[in-house]
């Protein structure tokens, strides 16, 4: 569903990713990890686009995102984004910004776009926030309402830019739970996070990056209990210590 | 010392002073404020872009239109206009546009220029995040500006753009070198006809600084509301 090739990227002299090459197919979960500066959400900012690349290309379902010729905002509205700073519309109320893009985008009716707009925010359990406006809710409300604004365009597949990391450590779990209820569904998902807990529970491969390379792509059983790289060994030493 | 004044003037001549004068002050400031802030929030979208042609046009226009005095902008265009009118519709002779309309242009073309540059801080007082995200659900370059960046650029910025417009409201004393009737015009004709310089522009001035302290005044609350709100 998702081909990375081969991407290269720079800023200027400096590169931030080099030769990233993983698929993630669909109906799979699939974390990436690594030490800030790794790059990890440089990759996924790259998979729709968000991001330019100047080597390899990246393919949704076959379409190209560094093909000049692809309709880039028709590819991007098929796949979700999640962001670790929410990015909700701040002037628009919680429904507004689930249907926004429902109406401008897709093309539905006011009706139709609210009435999926309700179900997903009575999903996520945010039924009553409506009328409100995202500065009105907490940080773990504002996540769970950006989920299901992506979720509000029916989207292939999710991808997750460290979703928890901005999060009080008491909200971080209603998104998580969220988030595994969503991958046991059998949504295809990207996802940035230093969650391990998360990782073992519901994700089939864990991608380890160090310095804008993939260390390390491996079934989570196989990454959890013996990575191969001395790189990832390390990672994991510090991250699980506690 | 206010024993010559003669206030009566000011009474007699307050329909024309406001029928007619102000009257035309106001409706050239909303009109050029308008269509300047459209104008500028082009200019400011121009001289944003990625693309150099558009951005350095746009940074050209507002260095120019900001290093001229606005007199003689006014002048200018005044008679300039006309002869590109003639050339436009090429007409065999330079075509006079009017005065209202000549104004009317010129603020615009100018204020766009001081509008772009508080246009711009606005759009980049949007977090980046924002753009990310309506490009990620879907939206064009036209959609994300529409429906995300702008309405909160404006609302960032509303204080700033009356307080503009207010500016303008001021400026537009400055056609009466044209020998427009606005409200300094009416003022300044009657003081000529009545012999009566001092108390017409007296008069002329506290009425200016009325409405202007009083939409200051009003901007001020305005701001502070906001300010809460966000």
């Amino acid at each position: 569903m998702i081909e990375i090739d081969n991407v290269s990227k720079w800023y200027s002299d400096f590169q931030v990713l080099k030769g990233c090459t993983t698929k993630v197919a669909k109906g799979e979960v699939v974390v990436v990890c690594g030490p800030s500066g790794s790059g990890k959400s440089t990759l996924i900012q790259c998979v729709n686009a968000l991001e330019p690349f100047q080597q390899g290309d990246i393919r949704i379902e076959g379409v190209s995102v560094r093909d000049r010729k692809t309709d880039l905002p028709k590819v991007r509205a098929r796949v979700g984004m999640v962001f670790q700073h929410f990015e909700l519309f701040p002037h628009l109320t919680v429904i507004a910004n689930l249907c926004i893009a429902q109406m401008k985008v897709l093309g539905r009716g006011r009706e139709e776009a609210t009435k999926k707009a309700m179900a997903l925010l009575e999903r996520v359990d945010l039924k009553e926030q409506a009328p409100k406006y995202p500065g009105q809710l907490s940080g773990g409300q504002q996540q769970r309402v950006a989920i299901a604004r992506a979720l509000a365009m029916d989207p292939i597949a999710m991808l997750f830019d460290e979703p928890t990391s901005a999060l009080d450590p008491e909200m971080i779990n209603e998104v998580l739970d969220v988030m595994v209820a969503l991958a046991q569904e059998g949504m295809t998902m990207m996802v940035v996070t230093h969650e391990m807990g998360f990782a073992r529970k519901v994700a089939h491969r864990v991608i380890f990056m160090d310095k804008g390379e993939i260390v390390e792509d491996a079934p989570k059983e196989d990454f959890f209990g013996r990575p191969r790289s001395e790189r990832a060994q390390l990672f994991l030493s510090k991250i699980l210590q506690h | 010392m206010l024993t010559g004044f003669d206030f009566d003037v000011i009474w007699r001549s307050l329909s024309y002073l406001f029928l007619d004068g102000m009257v035309f002050t106001v409706q050239l400031t909303l009109l050029s404020a308008a269509g300047g802030i459209i104008l500028g929030t082009l200019i400011a979208m121009m001289r944003l872009s990625s693309l150099a042609p558009l951005s350095l046009f746009a940074a050209g226009y507002v260095n120019l239109v900001r290093s001229l005095p606005l007199v003689l902008v006014i002048f200018w265009f005044y008679f300039l206009i006309p002869w590109v009118w003639q050339w436009v519709t090429s007409a065999p002779r330079p075509v006079p546009v009017g005065a209202f309309l000549s104004a009317l242009i010129t603020f615009t073309m100018f204020e766009a220029a001081y509008y772009a540059e508080i246009m711009r801080a606005g759009i980049q007082s949007v977090r980046k995040g924002q753009v990310g995200a309506g490009y990620a659900l879907g939206m064009t370059y036209g959609q994300v500006m529409g429906y995300v960046v702008l309405p909160q650029a404006f609302r960032n910025m509303l204080p700033v753009l009356l307080t503009q417009t207010i500016i303008l409201f001021q400026d537009t004393s400055l056609v009466y070198v044209l020998s427009i009737t606005d409200f300094l015009g009416a003022a300044s004709k009657i003081a000529n006809r009545d012999f009566r310089p001092v108390e017409m522009y007296l008069f002329a001035a506290v009425v200016y600084f009325a409405i202007s302290f009083t939409l200051s005044s009003l901007v001020r609350q305005l701001q502070s509301r906001i300010a809460i709100v966000r």
